[in-house]
């Protein structure tokens, strides 16, 4: 959280040792892969701040203690400092033996955000509380695990330019029970995350091609209604694709399904953004894709040495969206 | 890159703070506990100004935070801070330093806001607990002190955990085994930690009103002082006791005498004179309570002096003083012999001190004690006709003794006739010098009651008594105790009995047998605790080294066995936690089929992460088709069982034992 902030020195000592610790940690544990079990080698535990001013206190109630030659006292110290050690120990137990069941990066677009997706599985009969996940660079999420439980945690990272974006390490980290302690491990899961290009309109849609073929049976329908068949409503669906009039007339929900692309049919490509340097004539590329997703048009994606033939959906738009990021000229 | 990241627009947003009132109950609760155990010694004003500031709190915790204004907060603290100087004329010291620790902590909670405040707030409450335990550390109060330490580590892990604050039952239980968990290492710390011999810098004290022997003695002040049933010293005898009538404690000796009252004499008489001791000795151990007189306590008459105690010396009159104040309870071993003899003649400038009467007082007992030296032949019938007078002159033994005048021994011999032991000691010796025989009056303490449960002789503040001693030549100072002529029985038996038998009134009314062991175990309890756990000081670690056989090398022993005894209990932790975190099934079925899991994995090979059961067992039937027929079935049963509609008690039953018989039957 601290090194993601600005620093107003050039030289940022805490960041740059924080750095070099992880490396190291890293030469040491090697990568890792999911599913994995956290082990005890691999947790590091310092004091934090709340953590060294209680000790500070300790310190002065044990001096009082010793100079009152007060056993009460002595033994009230000793009993806290215990204590203290006991919390420690807790705090590393919080993180030991926690399992890692998955480990996905989703796509994002440049500079945009993008969810990183982490299964953790809590096999013990003890919570796991105050665990916090973060990456460089991002708000770090914060989580509990019951006993035996298993939970996804989403944390947001911060996508950077298009193409492939490697996440070097994510930090797990805990400082139940107390906050007095805080217990960490690096986490080199393989995650590498696609990024699209941003999506920019710098120019309008290009025409669709191509005739609109009707059916008998569409022409009898009329003009409106040009679905071939309905299928059940899924959460995907964009609304503007609910046969609502069907739903007026008390059907369940249900989505009009094209056979063959319905209306307009739109060819994108480079050819008309030759003038446009390559990284926005990619972000003009994402942004028609998206703009024909939200119509419910159909479309095709011609790059050179790569073409995807007509079609839309869901994976029509990632096909699509992933080659764009993916391009090299 | 280096733009996006100054960019800022996503700098992590600050995290709620807001601690959830469940949180802020739990800490309130132990602040006004930690506050109630320092009432006895803190300002009047603590407590009300703790609640009010607890009950400001609940109140602002139900308003979208409230907070008092800096300036009014500023002058609550001066006025607080002004409040504890009026109450104690000093911030420094210890009950002036606790209120104002209260005072402070009330004034935090006006403007506690995020859970680092609250932390502070908690660490004043663990402050304050400290400062009860420095305050005072009696057996009855331990109890309370670990209920307030386990309620505060209670709200430490409330404040702990967050947003989420698990149920009051949970949270109390988790504090209280980690405290539990704790307590080995405190007790080995306590008993190993090497202790230092003296206070690292003086704390000043209060001065407490202690009951007890003092400076002077006037009619009535020995009286009072029986009033008050507290300890005034315990004592440990290595052999047997000596007899009722030998249990004279000496304490302060009393030479200056002003017609009304005795004092104690600050004139340096050099040592004292030499002393033959013969017949049977006492080696015994005193735990002398606090107190102002500042003489370690003996039986008559001690022999040498303590080597616990390096700063005492004896002075010429044989008290042992302490030039140590005497704040806490303190032990030392003596040694005494009731049979003595002065070996040297009287010092003349003692002979002086004790001869001294002041002019012109008490006119008619110096009248009396010159008629009764003129018809007695010698000193020592002089003596006895003045114990026989008393004896005869119709005295009587009183603890409410009539108040007397300025010629206190004239008011207490021809007209009040009634008195208590300093009376008649003050009486005696006034007329021993009167008739030229230098006498003093000794304060202490006579008797004791023993307790069988703790086997000590307690002597209780009631048990203080005063008598004289005479000089006589050939015999040195001889002890005479006028009490005994005039009530006999108050030697040999207890103070109450004399007064009951004397139909004196007397607050104690008898108890039954059980009640009265209750007592006395109760008495040797708290004993335990002031001489093995209060007391424990280097000399008693020092006594436990010797104990384990570690006389010669102290510090390396100690050393040694906090690392021995430190590494026993982080191992012990280290287990516990691993345990604690180990995964373990939480169903029956599963833990059959992860014994199973276990047997194969050590006889044929585990399970890779992604084989499900029938995966798994059909792979180690193809490698081990010896297995096949039984574990096949197991592996599709537990399938059924794990995954199929519901699980009954007796079909979980069968497949356990079909469990054991294929793991028990697996080839090695």
């Amino acid at each position: 959280m601290r090194s993601s902030e600005p620093s107003r020195y050039p030289f940022k000592p805490r960041a740059r040792l924080e750095r070099a610790f992880s490396a190291w940690a890293r030469s040491r544990q090697g990568e890792d892969c999911a599913p994995l079990t956290l082990g005890s080698r691999r947790i590091y535990i310092l004091p934090t701040r709340t953590g060294v001013a209680a000790a500070v206190l300790l310190f002065i109630m044990f001096l009082a203690g010793v100079n009152y030659e007060n056993s009460l006292a002595l033994l009230l110290c000793f009993l806290l400092g215990g204590f203290a050690l006991v919390t420690m120990y807790e705090c590393h137990g919080t993180l030991s033996g926690l399992e890692i069941t998955s480990a996905h990066a989703g796509a994002a677009f440049a500079n945009g955000h993008g969810e990183l997706m982490l299964g953790f599985q809590n096999a013990s009969s003890a919570a796991r509380r105050s665990l916090r996940l973060r990456i460089t660079e991002a708000t770090p999420k914060s989580f509990d695990l019951a006993p035996h439980s298993a939970c996804m945690v989403r944390v947001r990272y911060r996508a950077r330019s298009r193409g492939r974006q490697r996440i070097d390490r994510v930090q797990l980290s805990s400082d139940a029970p107390l906050g007095l302690f805080r217990a960490w491990t690096w986490l080199h899961l393989p995650l590498e995350a696609l990024i699209y290009p941003a999506p920019v309109r710098l120019r309008a849609l290009p025409p669709p091609v191509g005739r609109p073929q009707r059916s008998e049976r569409e022409r009898r329908l009329g003009g409106e209604e040009e679905w071939a068949w309905l299928r059940p409503f899924r959460d995907s669906d964009p609304p503007r694709r609910v046969a609502w009039k069907a739903y007026a007339r008390g059907a369940p929900l249900m989505v009009a399904h094209y056979d063959a692309p319905a209306g307009a049919r739109r060819e994108l490509g480079l050819r008309p953004l030759r003038d446009l340097p390559l990284e926005s004539a990619l972000s003009q590329l994402a942004d028609w894709v998206l703009e024909c997703e939200r119509r419910g048009e159909s479309y095709a994606l011609e790059l050179p040495g790569r073409s995807i033939p007509t079609g839309h959906g869901v994976a029509q738009r990632r096909h699509c969206l992933e080659a764009l990021a993916l391009y090299e000229a | 890159m280096a733009a996006d990241a100054l960019s800022g627009s996503d700098a992590p947003p600050v995290e709620s703070t807001a601690v959830p009132v469940a949180s802020q109950r739990w800490a309130l609760l132990g602040l006004l506990c930690a506050v109630l155990l320092n009432v006895h010694h803190t300002a009047a004003w603590c407590l009300p100004v703790a609640m009010g500031g607890a009950a400001w709190r609940l109140w602002a915790a139900q308003q979208p935070s409230r907070l008092m204004a800096r300036a009014l907060r500023i002058g609550v603290a001066v006025v607080l801070t002004l409040a504890v100087l009026a109450s104690f004329r000093t911030l420094n010291g210890l009950d002036a330093g606790a209120s104002l620790l209260v005072a402070m902590a009330a004034l935090k909670l006006m403007e506690t806001q995020s859970a680092r405040d609250w932390y502070i707030v908690l660490g004043a409450a663990l402050f304050l607990l400290l400062a009860a335990c420095l305050a005072a550390q009696a057996l009855w109060l331990t109890p309370f002190y670990a209920a307030v330490l386990w309620l505060l580590c209670t709200a430490l892990y409330a404040l702990g955990a967050g947003a989420a604050v698990p149920a009051p039952g949970l949270l109390l239980r988790t504090a209280a085994r980690s405290l539990l968990l704790a307590l080995p290492l405190a007790i080995v710390l306590f008993l190993f930690f090497p202790r230092l011999p003296g206070a690292l810098w003086t704390v000043p004290r209060e001065d407490e009103a202690v009951t007890g022997l003092g400076e002077q003695m006037s009619p009535g002040s020995i009286s009072r002082l029986t009033e008050s049933d507290e300890p005034a010293l315990r004592a440990r005898f290595d052999g047997p006791l000596p007899a009722r009538e030998l249990r004279y404690w000496r304490g302060p000796v009393l030479h200056n005498f002003d017609g009304y009252s005795w004092s104690r004499t600050h004139a340096d008489l050099g040592e004292p004179p030499r002393l033959a001791f013969f017949g049977r000795g006492y080696r015994y151990e005193v735990t002398l309570e606090p107190n102002m007189h500042g003489v370690l306590i003996a039986l008559d008459m001690p022999r040498g002096v303590p080597e616990e105690r390096p700063t005492a010396f004896p002075t010429f009159d044989y008290q042992l003083l302490d030039a140590k104040s005497m704040n806490n309870t303190i032990s030392y071993r003596l040694e005494s012999y009731p049979e003595h003899r002065s070996a040297a003649a009287l010092d003349a400038a003692v002979r002086e001190l004790d001869l001294a009467l002041p002019r012109g007082r008490n006119p008619r007992s110096l009248e009396l004690a010159q008629n009764l030296r003129l018809a007695a032949k010698d000193e020592r019938s002089y003596v006895e006709a003045v114990l026989d007078y008393l004896r005869r002159g119709g005295f009587s033994y009183t603890l409410t003794p009539p108040r007397l005048s300025r010629n206190s021994i004239d008011d207490l011999l021809f007209n009040t006739h009634e008195g208590f032991c300093g009376h008649y000691a003050s009486a005696f010796a006034m007329l021993m010098r009167a008739g030229g025989i230098p006498a003093h009056v000794v304060t202490g303490y006579l008797g004791g009651d023993w307790n069988r449960f703790g086997n000590y002789l307690l002597v209780r503040q009631a048990n203080a008594h005063a008598w004289t001693e005479v000089w006589l030549d050939g015999l040195g100072w001889v002890r005479v105790d006028p009490t005994a002529v005039v009530a006999p029985d108050r030697i040999d038996s207890n103070l109450d009995d004399v007064l009951a038998a004397a139909g004196g009134s007397r607050r104690r009314a008898s108890h039954p047998p059980w009640i009265a062991a209750a007592a006395l175990a109760w008495q040797a309890a708290n004993a335990w605790w002031q001489d093995q756990f209060v007391d424990f000081n280097l000399s008693k670690q020092l006594n436990l080294l010797g104990a384990l056989g570690l006389k010669d090398r102290d510090v390396e022993a100690l050393v040694v066995l906090l690392a021995i005894g430190g590494t026993f209990w982080l191992s012990l932790l280290a287990w516990r936690t691993r345990r604690a975190a180990a995964a373990r099934p939480h169903d029956a079925l599963s833990a059959a089929w992860r014994t199973l899991e276990r047997a194969l994995r050590r006889r044929a090979s585990a399970r890779a992460p992604h084989e499900g059961p029938i995966a798994y067992s059909g792979r180690i039937a193809s490698e081990h088709p010896e297995l096949a027929a039984v574990l096949l079935p197991l592996a599709r049963r537990y399938a059924q069982l794990r995954y199929g509609p519901e699980c009954s008690a007796a079909e979980l039953e069968r497949f356990r034992r079909g469990v054991r018989l294929f793991t028990a039957r697996l080839p090695r």
